[in-house]
């Protein structure tokens, strides 16, 4: 029961942060530009929370009453975050000195926010392949 | 030295699945699958509960392999 209320509790604080993360870019964006985006986006966060609720599911018809996580996908989940903190710190670091050297000295904003979403983007999967080891 | 176990053995000894250990002991089927190839060594309450489930001595499921120098 503990774990049910924990896991209900998880999947609204992430819905909540992708409203508010996707409220808040279409207010910086504008309501003009972005506010036809409302839509889509509340519908595609609700359909992406049925979609996980779904496969919940059929993963528990299908493998029984087996967890999702264990003392080893803890192990391997704090090495492989691990990792992504040494490269990601290095990585940019590194990315950084190259661009300056090469004359960038000024970059957008927006071009960060992209690249934040695409890092973002990678860690995810890469977590997500990290749990299935 | 590297620890050596014989659950898998002993567990199709005792006609139990991968999928019905995991159940049992609340561990996902990779974990045991990995601790079956002895590619994972079990933490010691996990270990503590393999012995109680197959209900053997310890050194009948986990043992150190012998180096040959010593």
């Amino acid at each position: 029961m503990k774990n049910r209320t924990l896991f209900i509790l998880g999947m609204i604080f992430i819905v909540g942060c992708i409203l508010f993360g996707g409220f808040l870019g279409i207010y910086i964006i504008g309501e003009e530009t972005g506010g036809y985006m409302a839509i889509p986006m509340i519908v595609g966060t609700l359909l992406g929370v049925l979609i996980t609720w779904l496969i919940t599911k059929w993963s528990k018809r299908r493998n029984g009453n087996v967890p999702n996580f264990d003392e080893r996908s803890i192990i391997l989940m704090k090495r492989y975050l691990m990792i992504v903190l040494y490269v990601l710190l290095i990585g940019s670091g590194a990315t950084l000195l190259i661009l300056y050297s090469m004359g960038v000295y000024f970059i957008e904003t927006g071009m960060l926010i992209v690249c934040l979403m695409t890092f973002y983007f990678i860690i995810g999967v890469g977590a997500f392949i990290t749990k299935r080891l | 030295m590297k620890v050596i176990n014989h659950i898998r053995d002993i567990r199709l000894e005792k006609g139990i699945t991968q999928v019905k250990m995991a159940e049992d002991l609340q561990i996902t089927r990779q974990t045991v699958n990995a601790i079956e190839k002895n590619k994972y060594n079990p933490s010691l309450e996990l270990a503590l509960k393999l012995i109680e489930y197959f209900n053997v001595p310890i050194e009948e499921l986990f043992y150190l392999e012998k180096e040959e120098n010593l």
